[in-house]
């Protein structure tokens, strides 16, 4: 006999914009799947849930032809399926495999580290969101694109107007208009750099494209590398300041990580584990099904609350503190299925290979000016928001 | 339908029967053997699903793809001669009996 799904009513938005994790702790002990009136969305959040879903995308579609995201930037790879998903992939992955992030993309972003850090090193203050995250991250996103001459600011305006606009349920109009704004804004980034790229196979997203065979659509292209901006940029940044917020409020695990520089990678993972850049992105079901013996219908939509299945404690003990030696176990930060993150591979190497640890090995004694300063925000898409730092200049 | 001898990183061994078609990976998940992650679930995104198998069995593998090759450097557990995705490896008759490796990550 299987369960209705159960519903929460009394959560307002704002307490999952403040913080999420105490009601996905609420809804993932209430029942397998959810319906959490103020998201207007039916949640999973345990681990093997998730996990079952995503290895069964026949039940468990992406392909939502209506969705926002595609009104907003056009039919994309992560609204489909099959083998219409697996070539879309296929022509962006040669710019994102760990080899040629390796051997194409490290010393650029450490050039960009080095940049951004050198502008604010002597200053002895900063906040970091907007003056080392942001722009490191931006400035990687648009190296990897194969966009030239498109300043950070920018990158950052489309990738945030692009994400506003497909989320926009309450269609405001103003939103929309942006969002409009920022598509525009890329396409034409792409025209100018198309032919350059097609002249000049390099290792960028776009020249891969380009190569790609069969060979994408320029329509095919814009859609992907709005999905590339709205999808690329603010996980790198929020990884960034968490993996550098979890190490400064844990300073004995900091001090490990010092003098064991292999560490780094683990640090990196128990961060976006702790706070999920992406807390959750919906599939649509095509076929009645039960999902841990409740019933959801054909047709609905459900939300992978990975950020709750991140801190499932069947899977993860005190999953709500920072601990890199926890008992090692996968999470589900980058996804997966096959829409595991695409740029996983390149914000491994950013964000714990190049980016944090320069900016401990160059901000001295770097450590947060006041911890009640320190603003973390969001659920969809959570990470800190403001973390004012000082250092000894 | 073939036999399929895991051989797991603490030392334990693990025989199932495997459907030709399926890939090695699937076997793997369907028969719950430790140290096969899969997280991408055979997109050979993630380097989770990292196998070793003997040389005798690889040439009738057939050649290793571009994006297989630059994965197999990044898995947790070093790359060795026989590394495989085993997502990216289908079950066949002449993998009967063959010992497949779970590297220690």
């Amino acid at each position: 006999m299987s369960e209705a799904v159960k519903v929460v009513d009394d959560v307002a938005f704002e307490d999952l914009l403040a913080n999420p994790y105490p009601v996905f702790k609420r809804v993932r002990d209430l029942g397998p799947v959810v319906k959490v009136e103020a998201a207007n969305i039916m949640m999973v959040t345990r681990f093997d849930d998730v996990m079952a879903i995503e290895r069964d995308p026949e039940t468990f579609s992406s392909v939502n032809p209506q969705s926002l995201l595609n009104t907003v930037i056009g039919p994309n790879l992560m609204r489909k399926d099959g083998e219409d998903h697996a070539r879309e992939r296929a022509a962006i992955d040669p710019s994102l495999r760990p080899g040629v992030v390796k051997r194409c993309w490290a010393d650029p972003m450490r050039a960009i580290c080095d940049d951004v850090i050198s502008q604010i090193e002597h200053k002895g203050e900063a906040e970091l969101f907007e003056e080392l995250a942001a722009p490191i991250a931006a400035r990687a996103l648009a190296d990897i694109l194969g966009f030239d001459g498109v300043d950070w600011r920018t990158m950052a305006l489309w990738s945030q107007s692009l994400i506003d606009g497909s989320g926009n349920y309450s269609h405001n109009p103003e939103i929309a208009r942006k969002a409009k704004e920022a598509a525009s804004g890329v396409e034409s980034a792409v025209d100018r750099m198309l032919s350059h790229h097609r002249d000049d196979p390099n290792p960028s997203m776009l020249s891969s494209m380009l190569q790609a065979d069969p060979a994408q659509t320029v329509e095919q292209i814009y859609a992907n590398i709005k999905v590339a901006i709205g999808g690329g940029l603010n996980e790198t940044r929020d990884s960034i300041l968490t993996l550098i917020l979890g190490l400064l409020q844990n300073p004995d695990q900091f001090a490990r990580v010092l003098a064991e520089p292999s560490l780094w990678g683990q640090a990196f993972e128990e961060a976006v584990r702790w706070i999920s850049p992406i807390g959750m992105y919906p599939r649509r079901l095509t076929r009645d099904t039960e999902i841990s013996g409740t019933l959801v219908r054909k047709g609905e939509q459900v939300g992978l609350c990975v950020g709750a299945a991140n801190h499932d404690d069947r899977r993860f003990n005190d999953p709500e503190k920072f601990d890199l030696f926890r008992e090692k176990k996968s999470h589900l930060a980058f996804g997966a299925g096959s829409h595991f993150c695409a740029g996983t591979w390149v914000s491994r190497a950013l964000v714990s290979q190049i980016a944090v640890p320069m900016v401990f090995e160059r901000l001295r004694n770097l450590r947060l000016r006041d911890p009640r300063l320190v603003r973390i925000r969001g659920w969809v898409f959570r990470g800190p928001t403001h973390m004012p730092v000082v250092w000894d200049a | 339908m073939p036999k399929i001898k895991f051989l797991l990183a603490d030392g334990a061994e693990l025989t199932v029967e495997a459907q030709n078609g399926r890939t090695l990976m699937e076997t793997a998940l369907e028969n719950s053997v430790p140290g096969i992650i899969a997280e991408c679930n055979g997109s050979a995104a993630c380097a989770t699903c990292h196998v070793v198998l003997p040389e005798e069995i690889m040439s009738a593998l057939g050649p290793i793809s571009e994006h297989e090759n630059d994965m197999l450097d990044f898995a947790e557990a070093s790359r060795e001669s026989g590394s495989r995705l085993s997502c990216q490896i289908k079950v066949s008759d002449a993998m009967d009996n063959v010992s497949v490796r779970v590297p220690a990550a």
